[in-house]
């Protein structure tokens, strides 16, 4: 009993501290995120290599607004990571609530309308890159709000405090990197090219 | 503290409004501009230096957190 507890402390005492566990974690999501660059660069140079100066018809308003809303998703999982950074958990976990929700709306958007408009995934070059591109970005913005009601459960039940949050870090800044992901998808696929 | 925490709610605002004004002017190019590729990719470029730096904080990589 006595060797297994000095292994335990033991394996304590050599732990890094949280601090340098974070710092650790933060360089490993930022390599995770800039493998993903290759991913949705080659989507984008995909879409400009069959697309060229054209683009599918799509709904504008609908593009606007599922934009505005990813937008406005990523103002409140920002505000949910201020929040837990100063202490205040009601606000962070209400904020994280509202994040989910717009990315569900965003959700909608996407595949729910725009999924069931004109353009369809037969429709040759056109069909394949529009769904492609929002397809891989719909199962990324899924993943994140998944990712956020985990989260969201795990600060309800007192695992993060104001020191202690990398969970809602890490989700934050994969929210905010799906976000950028769409900065550059939305004029690629509703605002650049004539429309065909 | 309590300055510090209002000083990055104000500041995740502005953000916020500014990344929500280029949104609405990438529309209004795309919409008057016959190639408007250039300035939208411009006007991206921007949005996304703006989240990157100030929603994900990647200067968090080379500064520790109480320099923020």
């Amino acid at each position: 009993m006595s060797a297994v507890h000095d292994v335990a402390h033991a394996t304590d005492e050599h732990e890094a501290p949280y601090e340098e566990r974070t710092r650790r974690n933060r360089l490993g999501l930022w390599l995770f995120f800039f493998s993903e660059i290759f991913l949705f660069g080659a989507l984008l140079a995909s879409r400009f290599y069959l697309w060229g100066d054209t683009r599918p018809h799509l709904d504008q308003t609908l593009g606007l607004i599922t934009t505005s809303v990813l937008l406005i998703s990523s103002f409140f999982m920002a505000w949910s990571e201020s929040a837990i950074k100063h202490g205040d958990r009601k606000a962070s976990s209400r904020n994280m609530l509202i994040t989910a929700l717009f990315g569900t709306l965003f959700l909608v958007g996407v595949v729910g309308l725009e999924w069931g408009g004109e353009i369809r995934p037969t429709d040759g070059v056109y069909g394949a890159i529009f769904y492609m591109m929002t397809g891989i970005h719909a199962l990324h913005v899924l993943s994140g709000i998944i990712l956020i009601l985990i989260n969201w459960n795990l600060l309800r039940i007192g695992r993060y405090s104001t020191e202690r949050h990398w969970g809602i870090e890490a989700t934050a800044s994969y929210w905010h990197y799906v976000d950028v992901v769409w900065v550059f998808f939305y004029p690629a696929l509703y605002l650049i090219g004539t429309p065909v | 503290m309590e300055d510090k925490k209002k000083a990055e709610y104000r500041r995740n605002i502005i953000v916020f409004v500014a990344l929500a004004a280029l949104t609405l002017i990438e529309f209004f190019i795309a919409i008057n501009l016959e190639s408007p590729a250039v300035p939208l990719f411009i006007i991206a470029l921007i949005k996304a230096g703006l989240i990157v730096n100030y929603f994900m904080h990647i200067y968090r990589l080379w500064q520790p957190e109480d320099h923020e």
